[in-house]
């Protein structure tokens, strides 16, 4: 069947150590490649405070997936979504209609890039400023 | 002769066309992940500004509503001041 592209954000509960929160991640991703996805990225925020109590948390960890998978998949993992306590939010939004893999991870690649590449500029202001107190 | 010249200024005096962000800077990707961004386009109670306000074109101003209504649900941004935590 066709993969559709999807990115999913949840939100997780504040008290969950770093092994929970890992465990969660873990227990949906494999929802998604079990079920014939395919990830392309996983991006776990740093603890957030949130806009307004959450049952009745002020803070929270949001995790993002941008993932391949088909329809069927999304009705499986907001389900299980609903029963896991440990997730207090979820959204599920399609992104394309048609998904391709190398075109959706080039994303990352180049803002990886362009990180480096920035790091890199930096690096080489410092040099040459050194350069010139001396 | 200068009377309708007159006329004619002060009538447009405050007229001055804004100019959509979106549309000026393609390279702003208009995300509901992207509070920072979200928040120059609510009001200090949380809601939606009008793009007579903001100048956004109504292509953008469309999805710009959309992402605003997802940031709300992830408690990205909130719906009210009211329900809002203070810092």
């Amino acid at each position: 069947m066709k993969l559709r592209h999807y990115e999913t954000m949840f939100l997780l509960h504040p008290e969950l150590n770093n092994e929970a929160r890992d465990d969660a991640v873990e227990k949906f991703s494999s929802i998604i490649t079990e079920d014939g996805g395919q990830i392309i990225n996983i991006d776990q925020w740093p603890l957030r405070k949130l806009a307004y109590k959450v049952q009745k948390q002020t803070h929270g960890y949001y995790v993002v997936f941008d993932f391949g998978a088909k329809a069927s998949t999304i009705h499986e993992l907001t389900r299980n979504f609903r029963l896991d306590e440990r997730v207090m939010k979820f959204i599920t939004t399609k992104l394309s209609d048609e998904f391709n893999a190398e075109k959706a991870a080039g994303k990352y690649a180049e803002s990886k890039e362009a990180d480096e590449g920035q790091k890199a500029a930096e690096a080489q202001e410092e040099t040459s400023s050194e350069g010139k107190e001396e | 002769m200068q009377r309708p010249q007159n006329r004619y200024r002060r009538r447009r005096i405050y007229v001055r066309r804004k100019i959509c962000r979106f549309c000026a800077d393609k390279a702003i990707v208009m995300d509901f992940k992207d509070a920072n961004l979200l928040k120059h386009f609510i009001t200090e109670r949380g809601k939606i500004l009008p793009r007579r306000v903001t100048g956004t074109c109504a292509k953008h101003q469309r999805r710009l509503t959309n992402a605003i209504k997802k940031a709300r649900i992830m408690a990205l941004i909130p719906f009210t001041s009211g329900h809002a935590l203070k810092d």
